[in-house]
């Protein structure tokens, strides 16, 4: 019955190509200070804003590969930055991507981020609007903060630019709040970091004993180097229900009553796809490439390894552990962990337990740590299975070398 | 986006209400009084146990066992109890349900039972109207649960738990604290005490009877389907205390505030599933947790220990505390508007805000830096007021709901596990409100 639906829901993506982009474009509209073409890459930088930043991401659909060989259909993000603001629209239909684009910013940087509505390609009946939710951003105003009730959500065929001025630094993470039980747990997921000032700070400045040097990178702007790391990777927790995205897919009802996930994931794919350190292959649905991100960490023994964790599932909490890496959590909810009066409160721990929109910054040391393979897993142990396939989940591996 | 439902009327009268109280009210309601409803005043208490029927989010029924103040409708969630540190409290307690029950009460000290049969945490009063009576210190100032202590895995859920606020000793209602040191100091409160219900559970009670329960794996295996804030589902949440079509959920949870007032939320786990609640916003200060402040001895001056989180991971049976605010600082932009008919001074002081409007004062006079799509080319929010600035209202397409007359900025505060963002199988709903940020000189209700 799902197959027979599914094909139906399928004969009609060819219909994209009967799409006029010409009328479409008219309303592709990016707003990019320095920006002459519309594609939301700055031409001629705006001398009143040198840190502006600019990004366009397609809110659409698409689909994504499970570790199991499945196909699931999705709700996405596609990065169209660059892309002419006529060809946004074929560009960023069924171009959905899991997880969302990364969006990696400075400590200072402006960021205008439009949002184009390329609409749900295969869920033709659905006219949902699209939104997004820079989620823990301080100090947010509502007309930017993507909660569809509170503010302007935008509709199929229409550009809506956010603004964010952005002054603290840590991790983040952003998606789309429309309808936020449905479109999350579809996908609509991305990670977001902010780099500190302290990066930028001249050479051989003198931080209470530590001797900052041109390069180092740090999670925080920490005053004494506490939170340095040499290299650092996203990891976004997340999880789907299969059933859910096939009812979506054949234009059922959402079962929200009945939410169970069944494949629990790491930036989107199971394991063993979380090593692969390529984008997946292209969907056998749409033929487009949807899954960009590996879970692949390598690190130089004697590097300082940053885990940027968050957790963007809407039905469960999940604990992740590391086989013989101790962690040092240096920060939750983009916030180092410090008391009001400066009180350290870091600590060593081999396992970090998240729900949905919650985040941790962790730290590996891997100074005298023998080279090799380590695992970064979920201890729900359940979750080391991709659906049926009792195999895989929510796993990655971590390689010192 | 087809099953979506929003229940106007409810909602707007809430609104208008508040509206309304924001007039009436101001004369005898200083701006600083706690606003958390409960029974204050009283060091004794005569409660009954016993069934009614509550209506959830999406407008369905629901059996549930509850307590009255009195012997008038049980309520759910039980009565909040407002007491002050160091109040010998006693409650006589009388029982209508069909079964034993007692109540529980963690966190207080001195706590005895006397009266009715003996029990497993406690003694209890018999079904069908036993007696018993509890005392206990409330010796610490926080915020607290309580909750039956007979078969708590059935009767939680069936509706008996409610929440205990002790005030510190020396309480000022015009300088308010929650535990007596400066860093717990706040303008307004809210109580956020959060609970599910698995609904066949309560069918099944109400058909057949508690015992059919042995039959089941309704407890082994769980399934709850309504979350709720204060004892109701989203959109109701956000209606006023007391509304007429709620008679046994007199709570409402709707924070609001004014820029750089200090928010304290108490945050009550109430149920049995953890809920990540994140705060739409801005960060807020963790101060406490289970009636206790977060700091290195009891000699700090201060929570030293206090954490900043967007998102806290609330915890069955888990109280905590914290601190919100907002100013809109360093956005970029004149949150109060530029240009005509935005006229307005900010003078800074030492730490850059107005005095009065707690404008950001390095920001006066930005314009917002993007134009906003035309009204059709967005979908309009209920709680949009028609602008991006703060206080100011703009006209709005017909069919534009309107819930937010005084132009406030409005962010949604749930459970991030936004499985619980539904009533049943209904969106929106479930464990779900919204802070409402209104300008300064606008009166909270
Ligand atoms: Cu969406
Ligand atoms: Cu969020």
């Amino acid at each position: 019955m799902n197959r027979m639906l599914r094909t139906a829901a399928l004969m009609l993506v060819p219909a994209l190509a009967l799409l006029p982009s010409a009328s479409a474009s008219a309303s592709v509209f990016v707003q990019c200070p320095g920006d002459t073409d519309g594609d939301a890459i700055i031409d001629h930088p705006d001398p009143d804003h040198p840190h502006a930043k600019c990004m366009h991401l397609a809110a659409g659909d698409g689909y994504a590969w499970m570790a199991d060989g499945s196909e699931l259909y999705v709700f996405g993000f596609h990065d169209v930055t660059g892309v002419p603001p006529e060809h946004v629209m074929m560009a960023g239909m069924l171009a959905g991507q899991v997880p969302a684009p990364t969006i990696t910013l400075d400590e200072g940087d402006e960021l205008y981020l439009t949002v184009t509505n390329v609409g749900m390609v295969v869920r033709s009946d659905l006219n949902d609007p699209h939104t997004v939710h820079f989620h823990g951003f301080p100090n947010a105003a509502s007309v930017f903060d993507g909660v569809p009730d509170a503010s302007l959500a935008v509709n199929m065929m229409s550009s809506y630019t956010y603004y964010y001025h952005v002054v603290v630094p840590g991790t983040f993470m952003y998606h789309c709040h429309v309808e936020a039980t449905e479109h999350m747990q579809m996908g609509m997921l991305g990670n977001l970091y902010v780099r500190p000032r302290q990066n930028r700070l001249p050479d051989g400045t003198d931080l209470n004993g530590f001797t900052h040097h041109t390069g180092n990178k740090y999670v925080f702007n920490d005053g004494d180097g506490s939170t340095r790391y040499d290299v650092e990777f996203p990891i976004q927790l997340g999880s789907f229900d299969a059933y859910f995205h096939v009812m979506d897919e054949t234009f059922q009802p959402p079962p929200f009553a009945a939410l169970h996930d069944d494949y629990a994931l790491i930036n989107g794919r199971g394991y063993p796809d979380t090593v692969n350190p390529n984008p997946l292959p292209p969907s056998a649905t749409t033929g487009r490439v949807s899954q960009q991100t590996s879970s692949l960490i390598t690190v130089d023994q004697g590097q300082r390894l940053l885990l940027r964790i968050s957790n963007l599932n809407v039905t469960r909490f999940y604990t992740v552990r590391t086989s013989g890496l101790p962690l040092l959590v240096v920060g939750i909810d983009a916030k180092p962990l410090r008391g009001p009066t400066g009180v350290t409160e870091y600590y060593t721990t081999h396992s970090l337990t998240t729900g949905g929109g919650q985040a941790i910054d962790a730290i590996i040391d891997t100074t005298g740590v023998p080279k090799g393979t380590y695992f970064l897993y979920t201890s729900n142990l359940n979750y080391l299975s991709n659906s049926q396939e009792d195999f895989g989940g929510m796993m990655t591996e971590i390689i010192v070398q | 986006m087809n099953e979506q439902i929003t229940r106007l009327p409810a909602v707007v009268i809430a609104v208008v209400a508040a509206g309304l109280l924001s007039v009436t009210l101001v004369a005898d309601v200083p701006a600083a009084e706690a606003r958390i409803n409960g029974l204050s005043g009283a060091t004794t208490f005569n409660f009954t146990a016993k069934a009614d029927h509550l209506s959830t989010g999406e407008g369905s029924v629901l059996l549930f066992w509850g307590i009255a103040n009195g012997n008038g409708r049980a309520q759910y969630t039980a009565p909040t109890l407002i007491l002050n540190q160091g109040d010998s409290v006693t409650i006589a307690l009388t029982n209508e349900l069909p079964v034993a029950t007692s109540l529980v009460f963690p966190g207080q000290t001195h706590v005895s039972a006397s009266g009715g049969t003996a029990g497993l945490l406690t003694r209890e009063a018999a079904a069908n109207g036993g007696t018993v009576t509890y005392t206990f210190l409330a010796d610490h100032p926080g915020t607290y649960l309580y909750h039956s202590g007979t078969n708590p895995e059935i009767q939680v859920d069936m509706g008996l738990v409610g929440a205990i606020i002790v005030r510190p000793t020396g309480f000022d209602p015009l300088n308010p604290t929650a535990y007596g040191p400066p860093d717990t100091a706040y303008d307004n409160e809210v109580l956020y005490l959060m609970t599910e219900m698995d609904p066949r559970l309560h069918a099944l009670v109400e058909s057949q009877g508690v015992a059919a329960l042995e039959s089941t794996d309704y407890l082994s295996n769980p399934e709850p389907n309504y979350w709720f804030l204060n004892g109701r589902n989203a959109p109701d949440t956000m209606a006023g205390d007391g509304v007429a079509y709620l008679p046994v959920q007199p709570y409402s949870c709707m924070p609001m505030m004014h820029p750089g007032d200090k928010l304290l939320m108490r945050n009550i786990g109430g149920g049995k599933d953890l809920h990540p609640f994140h705060t739409h916003g801005n960060h807020f200060r963790l101060f406490a947790k289970d009636g206790r402040l977060l700091r290195t001895s009891d000699a700090a001056p201060i929570s030293d220990l206090a954490t900043y989180e967007y998102t806290h991971k609330a915890i069955p049976g888990e109280t905590f505390d914290f601190i919100f605010e907002w100013t809109g600082e360093q956005l970029g932009w004149d949150i109060y508007g530029t240009g005509p008919g935005f006229h307005h001074t900010c003078t800074p002081d030492a730490s850059g805000f107005d005095l009065v409007t707690k404008e950001y004062c390095p920001d006066h006079g930005k314009p917002i830096p993007v134009q906003l799509p035309p009204d059709f080319e967005v979908a309009i929010g209920s709680h949009w007021g028609g602008s991006p600035y703060l206080g100011h209202t703009a006209q709005m397409p017909p069919g534009a709901a309107g819930l937010n007359p005084m132009g406030g900025f409005t962010y949604m505060w749930h459970s991030h596990q936004e499985r619980d963002m539904v009533n049943n199988d209904v969106f929106p709903g479930g464990m779900m409100t919204m802070l409402m940020v209104v300008a300064p000189g606008t009166h909270i209700h």
